[in-house]
């Protein structure tokens, strides 16, 4: 056999195990909350804002998965491909949004 | 690693159905997956052959139109999402994927395990519908709002079932692209890998990414109807075609689900009998990738007719022409492999040449209906009915039977009798073009289709139809009666590498032990087509 699992696993860490201090841990918790309360606000004084709150919302959203993905899924650690895969499926995302919108749009 | 428990081979290692039901071995799921499929595939074939029945002669044969409405609908439910969605990649996939990557198993085993679990719930949720409430679903596989939103049959099962499916698919999906990812053997670079493994990495990703989208809006159906939440229903305030672009943001990716494994097949089964080099390897890896990323954005052509934007359909019918060029670099490459090779002419062999043939037939209609000026023509008519079949069946269909027959000695260590196989191949292939060419000229003659009645004019294409499909299931029992008794009375087969091929499957012993490899594996020196420097494998 080429190689066993837990072999295949180690060479693709490098060895290379990293450490996270809690500190870390709870500033983006901190930060994540932080997002959640701004969201909260938002849709409170919504009726203001009008169609502009709910892309607050959505932008506000979009950068707490970026902190979830970055930290909490440790993507900071991993190679530069994996966060180009993590992008790839964001641009798929709007894309998709886009399309059907403009199709809505031009009915 | 030749230790006494590795020699042991994946089928006689442990005994008892259990040892079976909760293996997390991949080669024991793929198994399990195979029987389930297959079991599924015969139910479809079976309401397959009682639609062509009542469709035999204009008005009743046999069922009432409700119930003709209920087969095709149970019978598209059944193909698509238990039988070939998961088909070559849950089957040929778990099986090996993991050894041509030189790998033990895939990364998440129990996982593995839970995606099986997961079909088998959704299957029995699917077929529960035929003893349940008001019978199965009367929408069509594609429960189209606001229809399915209103009817009194089982539609609420009918989309939790393909709900749950959809888990299954998700699960494999990232199983595949995580053991692709980090678990080839050294020195195998992502363009050193079999283009099997390319296919499967293309497939998942859009069983990941994809896949979600239609479990969410088949739970806003289930949300119109028990709650009466207004989302597709025009007269609660809902959007008809937004249900439509929701579906079909999955389901055409999900034809590229169904295809993109089989021409992994292909190219597997082409080099191995031509005895060489694949030709244009990166182009076929990478055609993989660019069919996967651009099916994304060609969903719009289901929609031509549904009262879409004209802008939306010029860009729709714009993008569905730019598939066709990664498909035909695909198709130019494998006949160029077969030009000057060493063709051994096998019972796998003849299953990829119908594939190519077939295959172009799907493709080429799929053009037609991609046009904006014909679609209006053709749009639900028999045309592409036969259209999708000869894509489906006639490519994937054929491909996922090509592969069973080659990887067949490998599973079992025994060898099927090549005789029978190729005779039960010509009427197979014989029964699928009569079945299906009819389809054309009846849809071209304006025939609609999911109408169990019609006009005079349509009946001698659908006797011919008709004749078509006994002649397909005659050949269908015949192989499938052929591989059973090649089983357990079939010749033994004990080297390693029976038809000559070169991916490391055909480096372990048949069949695999229990940790696939009892040595080293040798890659080849460029490339994993590489015959001019293909490793002695000594049994």
């Amino acid at each position: 056999m080429a190689q066993s699992h837990d072999q295949h696993q180690d060479n693709h860490h490098d060895g290379q195990h990293h450490a996270v201090p809690y500190s870390e841990h709870v500033r983006t918790l901190v930060a994540l909350l932080f997002l959640t309360a701004i969201t909260v606000v938002v849709s409170v004084f919504g009726a203001a804002l009008s169609t502009l709150s709910v892309f607050t919302a959505l932008f506000i959203a979009t950068v707490k998965v970026v902190v979830v993905a970055y930290y909490f899924m440790h993507l900071k650690y991993e190679k530069k491909i994996y966060s180009g895969l993590v992008l790839l499926v964001g641009v798929l995302f709007v894309a998709l949004s886009v399309l059907t919108a403009l199709e809505y749009l031009n009915r | 690693m030749a230790t006494a428990t590795a020699q042991v081979n994946y089928l006689e290692a442990k005994k008892g159905i259990m040892s079976w039901l909760f293996s997390v071995d991949h080669k024991r799921i793929g198994l399990m997956y195979l029987y389930a499929l297959i079991t599924f595939f015969l139910v479809g074939v079976t309401l397959g052959l009682l639609m062509r029945y009542e469709l035999l002669n204009p008005g009743k044969d046999l069922v009432e139109a409700k119930t003709y409405n209920q087969i095709f609908t149970l019978h598209g439910v059944i193909m698509i999402f238990l039988f070939i969605i998961p088909s070559i990649p849950a089957v040929f996939g778990n099986f090996f994927l993991p050894i041509m990557l030189g790998t033990d198993d895939v990364s998440f085993p129990r996982l593995n395990l839970l995606s099986w679990w997961v079909y088998i719930i959704g299957a029995i949720m699917a077929l529960s519908t035929l003893v349940f409430g008001d019978g199965p679903a009367d929408t069509g596989w594609t429960f189209y709002a606001p229809y399915s939103v209103k009817t009194g049959t089982n539609v609420t099962m009918s989309v939790l079932a393909a709900f749950v499916l959809g888990f299954s698919s998700i699960l494999t999906g990232l199983n595949f692209i995580v053991t692709i990812h980090r678990l080839r053997a050294p020195g195998m670079s992502f363009t050193k890998m079999p283009l099997f493994a390319w296919a499967l990495y293309a497939t998942s990703w859009i069983q990941l990414l994809a896949t979600p989208i239609i479990g969410i809006t088949l739970l806003m159906i289930v949300a119109e109807r028990t709650l009466g939440v207004g989302l597709f229903d025009p007269s609660i305030g809902g959007d008809p075609i937004l249900y439509q672009h929701l579906f079909w943001i999955y389901s055409h990716p999900a034809v590229y689900i169904m295809a993109l494994p089989a021409f992994g097949v292909i190219s597997e089964l082409l080099p191995t009998f031509s005895h060489r080099t694949i030709f244009g390897y990166k182009a076929i890896a990478y055609s993989s990738l660019a069919i996967a990323f651009v099916g994304y954005f060609i969903w719009g052509h289901h929609m031509f007719t549904s009262g879409m934007s004209g802008t939306a359909r010029f860009i729709f019918s714009m993008l569905t022409f730019l598939v066709a060029i990664p498909t035909a670099i695909k198709v130019f490459n494998w006949v160029a492999t077969l030009y000057k090779g060493s063709i051994d002419v096998q019972t796998p062999l003849l299953y990829a040449l119908a594939f190519i043939f077939q295959f172009m037939i799907g493709g080429f209609t799929g053009l037609i209906l991609g046009a904006l000026a014909t679609d209006i023509h053709l749009h639900d008519t028999y045309f592409v009915v036969g259209h999708f079949h000869y894509v489906m069946f006639g490519g994937t269909g054929f491909a996922f039977f090509g592969a069973l027959h080659y990887w067949y000695p490998k599973i079992w260590g025994r060898m099927y009798n090549k005789l029978v196989a190729n005779i039960a191949f010509v009427i197979f292939f014989i029964g699928f073009n009569t079945l299906y060419f009819p389809m054309f000229i009846s849809g071209l003659m304006g025939m609609p289709r999911r109408y169990y009645d019609y006009l005079p004019e349509f009946h001698i294409p659908n006797i011919i139809s008709t004749v078509g499909s006994w002649i397909l299931a005659l050949g269908l029992i015949l192989m499938i009666v052929n591989l059973i008794v090649g089983r357990f009375r079939g010749r033994k087969v004990t080297e390693r590498d029976p038809w000559g091929g070169i991916t490391l499957e055909w480096q372990t012993p048949t069949p695999p032990p229990v940790q696939n490899f009892d040595r080293l594996p040798e890659l080849p020196k460029n490339g994993p087509y590489d015959y001019e420097h293909k490793p002695q494998i000594k049994d």
